[in-house]
C-alpha cells in the first residue's frame, strides 16, 4: 500500500541560463525555479499495478525518483505501509525496489556479484542473501550466466540482472521508471512478465511508460501527469471510459486536453 | 561503508586499466624507461668519449712539444692542409675537411727568457652538450703551460720550492660538516618527493574517475542512492578506496625502485642505493609515509569532488588535467634550488609536504615544524573530506 500526496519539487535555475521558447511557454518556468512536479497525489494498494502516463518532461521521473528517496520533494507527503518515505528515509528504502531502463550494472562483477553487493547495502546476511539469489536466479532462469561478469552479457541477461537487483531484499513497493524503453520485444516480455509475477505476489508496482499496450494488459489504476500536476488518477476502466470507443489513446488525449483548456480558463 | 570499499576495491582490481597504472606502469616499465634512458645516456658519453678529432695546427714548429703530444693523444688525429687564414680555416671546419684548427701565434717563443703573453686562436664546432675537444685540448694545454711557466719562473730565478709560494700563496682545506647523508638528502631528496607526490596524485586520479563519474555514467548511481545506506557512508567507502590507490601507487613504485636499484647496484657494483637505504631508517620511512597519507587524502577528497560533479568520464578527466597542473605549481617551488623549509614554506600546501619528506631524507627535520606541516595537512584534508561529503548530499550534483 503506497499513498502520495500533494507532491511538489521545483529545481533552482542556475543564474544566467538562458530558456528556451518552449520553456519560457511552460508554465512551470519561474524566474528562479523550474517548478518540475507541482500537485501529484495517488494511491496505489496490494497488488495493484499503477500505470504512470505522461508526456515528455511532464515531471514523471522526478515523481518516481521522489518515491523512490533519491530527491527530496519540497512539499507533500510519501506513505510506503504507514512509513514516512520522507521522515525516515532509509527505513523505507528497505521497502522499495527501484529499477529503470537506463540503470545500470558494474561491468567487472558478475551478475551474483552485482546483486550479492545491494543485498549487503540492504543489510542481508550471508546466508540469507545467498538463499535469496539462488530462488531469484531459479525464478529468472539465470543461473546459466550467475557468473559472468556483466560486461560480458547480452541485453537480456543484463536487465534480468537488474531485475534480480531490484527486488533481492522483497521489496514492498516496486517502482520501475520507463523499464521497457529501449529494449527488444524479447527482453521487453522479461520485464512484462516480472510486473506479472509481481501483481500475483500482491506487491504494488508503479511504473511509467510511453507504451499504451502495456496499460492495457498489465495496469488495475492509471495516472496521468501532465505539467507536473496529476491530472487524472482512477481505475484503468474509468480511464477507458473516457473515450467514446475505448480508444486508450484518445483517452489520453482527452485527459491531456482538458488540462490545456482548464490552463487558459484560469 | 566498508561494503562500498571492499566492493570498488574488487572492481578496480579487475580492470586492467587500473592495475596497468597502478601495478604495472611503476613496477616495469618506469623502470625499463628509465633504465633504457639510462643506457642511451651512458652510451651517447661514451661515443663522445672516444670519438677522434681531425686537427690542423699553425705555426707547429713554434711549440714543439705541444705539437708532439697532441700528435701522440688518442683523441686526435692530424690532417694536413695548407691553410693559414682563420676565416678559410672555419669554412674548411664547416665543410667537414677537420674537426679543429689550432693558430699559433706568430710571435710566440717557448724560450725560458722570452716575457710576453702570446694569444693563440682554436676553431671548431662548439655547439655540443659534451665539448670533449676542449676538455682534451685543455688538458694538453694546462700541461704545456705548466712546464712554461717553470721554465719562465726559473729564468727569473724563481725556484722550485717558491713557486708554490708566488703562484698560490693561500691553499685552503676544506672540512664538510654535513654528514654524507645530508649531502646525499640534498641532492636526491627533492627529486623522492617529486616522484613520491605526483604518483600518489597518479594513483588517486583513474580510480576516482572510475567510482564517480563512471558510476553516474553506467547508471549505477541512482540504485545506490536509494539503498538504505546513507550517503556518508557511501562517500566515505569511495573516498578509501581512491585513499587506498594512491598510496598503493606509491609505495609500489618506492618499493619497486628501491628493489630496482639494488639489483642494478649490486650487479654493476654501484652501492649509492645500498648507502641511501642503511642510512635511511625504518623510523623515517614511516614518517615519510605518515606524510604522504594526508596528502593523499587531499587529492582523493578534491578528485572525488570533481568526479561526482561530472556528468561522463571524460568531463571528469577534463576538469583532473588542470588540476594536475595545480599540483604541480607548489611542487616545482619547492624543488628550486635555495628553497628551504622555514615556517612560511610550512604553511604553503604541498610544498610542504615535498620540503618535508626532503628535510626527512636529509636527516635535518624540525619536530615542531614536521609536526606543524603534518597538522595543517591534516586539517586542509578533513575540511576538503568535509566539503566531499556535503558535495555528495547535493541533488544539483548528483542529478545534473
Amino acid at each position: 500500500m503506497i499513498k502520495i500526496d500533494a507532491l511538489a519539487k521545483s529545481f533552482a535555475i542556475s543564474r544566467g541560463q538562458k530558456l528556451s521558447d518552449s520553456e519560457k511557454q511552460d508554465v512551470r518556468y519561474s524566474k528562479e525555479a523550474f517548478h518540475s512536479v507541482r500537485n501529484v497525489s495517488f494511491d496505489c494498494g496490494s497488488g495493484e499495478v499503477l500505470g504512470l502516463l505522461g508526456p515528455n518532461g511532464a515531471g514523471k521521473t522526478t515523481t518516481l525518483r521522489i518515491l523512490s528517496t533519491a530527491l527530496q520533494p519540497d512539499s507533500g507527503s510519501v506513505l510506503i505501509e504507514g512509513v514516512d518515505v520522507l521522515k525516515h528515509p532509509v527505513q523505507a528504502r528497505k521497502k522499495i525496489g527501484f529499477l529503470s531502463s537506463s540503470t545500470g550494472l558494474y561491468g567487472r562483477l558478475t551478475a551474483y556479484e552485482n546483486i550479492a553487493y545491494f543485498a549487503r547495502l540492504h543489510g542481508m546476511s550471508e546466508a540469507v542473501l545467498k538463499q535469496r539469489i539462488d530462488e531469484l536466479f531459479t525464478l529468472l532462469n539465470m543461473h546459466d550466466f550467475a557468473n559472468r561478469k556483466a560486461d560480458a552479457m547480452s541485453t537480456g541477461m543484463k536487465q534480468k540482472t537488474a531485475i534480480a537487483r531490484a527486488v533481492v531484499h522483497s521489496p514492498k513497493v516496486v517502482i520501475l521508471d520507463e523499464p521497457t524503453t529501449g529494449l527488444d520485444i524479447m527482453t521487453t516480455q522479461t520485464v512484462l512478465d516480472f510486473i506479472r509475477s509481481l501483481k500475483q505476489q500482491g506487491t504494488p508496482v508503479i511504473f511509467s511508460t510511453h507504451h499504451l499496450d502495456e496499460v492495457a494488459s498489465l495496469c488495475d489504476r492509471v495516472v496521468v501527469i501532465d505539467k507536473g500536476i496529476s491530472a487524472f488518477s482512477d481505475s484503468f476502466d474509468a480511464f477507458k471510459a473516457l473515450s467514446a470507443d475505448g480508444d486508450l489513446r484518445q483517452s489520453f488525449m482527452t485527459v491531456i486536453n482538458a488540462t490545456a483548456s482548464n490552463r487558459e480558463q484560469n | 561503508m566498508w561494503q562500498v570499499y571492499f566492493k570498488e576495491l574488487t572492481e578496480l582490481v579487475r580492470d586492467k586499466k587500473t592495475m596497468f597504472f597502478v601495478i604495472l606502469l611503476p613496477i616495469l616499465v618506469f623502470p625499463v624507461l628509465f633504465g633504457i634512458m639510462g643506457l642511451v645516456v651512458a652510451n651517447v658519453a661514451k661515443q663522445a668519449e672516444a670519438e677522434e678529432h681531425r686537427y690542423v695546427i699553425i705555426n707547429a714548429d713554434k711549440a714543439p712539444e705541444l705539437t708532439e703530444a697532441l700528435f701522440y693523444h688518442k683523441n686526435f688525429k692530424k690532417v694536413e692542409s695548407d691553410l693559414t687564414d682563420a676565416e678559410a680555416l672555419k669554412q674548411a671546419i664547416r665543410d667537414d675537411k677537420f674537426d679543429l684548427a689550432i693558430i699559433i701565434a706568430d710571435d710566440f717563443s717557448a724560450d725560458a727568457t722570452h716575457l710576453t703573453q702570446s694569444k693563440w686562436t682554436v676553431i671548431y664546432n662548439m655547439s655540443s652538450q659534451l665539448d670533449m675537444i676542449d676538455k682534451y685540448f685543455n688538458e694538453l694545454l694546462r700541461d704545456y703551460s705548466k712546464k712554461l711557466q717553470l721554465a719562465k719562473l726559473d729564468s727569473l730565478g724563481v725556484t722550485a720550492e717558491k713557486v708554490d709560494a708566488l703562484l698560490q700563496p693561500v691553499k685552503l682545506e676544506k672540512v664538510n660538516t654535513a654528514e654524507s647523508r645530508e649531502d646525499l638528502g640534498e641532492k636526491i631528496g627533492g627529486l623522492i618527493a617529486y616522484i613520491l607526490i605526483p604518483l600518489c596524485l597518479a594513483g588517486c586520479s583513474y580510480p576516482a574517475i572510475d567510482i564517480g563519474a563512471g558510476e553516474k555514467e553506467r547508471g549505477t548511481l541512482e540504485t545506490l542512492l536509494i539503498c538504505p545506506i546513507s550517503r556518508t557512508s557511501i562517500v566515505l567507502g569511495k573516498f578509501l578506496t581512491v585513499l587506498t590507490t594512491g598510496l598503493a601507487t606509491a609505495l609500489i613504485t618506492v618499493t619497486s625502485f628501491g628493489g630496482w636499484g639494488y639489483v642494478i647496484g649490486s650487479l654493476m657494483g654501484v652501492d649509492i642505493v645500498a648507502k641511501t637505504m642503511s642510512t635511511l631508517g625504518v623510523a623515517d620511512l614511516l614518517l615519510i609515509l605518515m606524510m604522504l597519507i594526508p596528502l593523499s587524502a587531499i587529492f582523493a577528497s578534491l578528485l572525488l569532488s570533481l568526479s561526482i560533479y561530472a556528468r561522463s568520464f571524460k568531463e571528469a578527466q577534463n576538469y583532473i588535467g588542470p588540476l594536475s597542473m595545480i599540483v604541480f605549481m607548489p611542487l616545482i617551488v619547492a624543488l628550486m634550488p635555495g628553497v628551504e623549509l622555514t615556517w612560511s614554506m610550512a604553511m604553503l600546501p604541498v610544498a610542504n609536504v615535498a620540503l618535508a619528506i626532503k628535510e626527512l631524507i636529509k636527516g635535518t627535520i624540525d619536530v615542531g615544524m614536521l609536526l606543524a606541516i603534518f597538522g595543517s595537512t591534516v586539517v586542509i584534508a578533513a575540511a576538503l573530506l568535509a566539503f566531499c561529503v556535503s558535495w555528495f548530499q547535493k541533488e544539483k550534483v548528483l542529478f545534473r
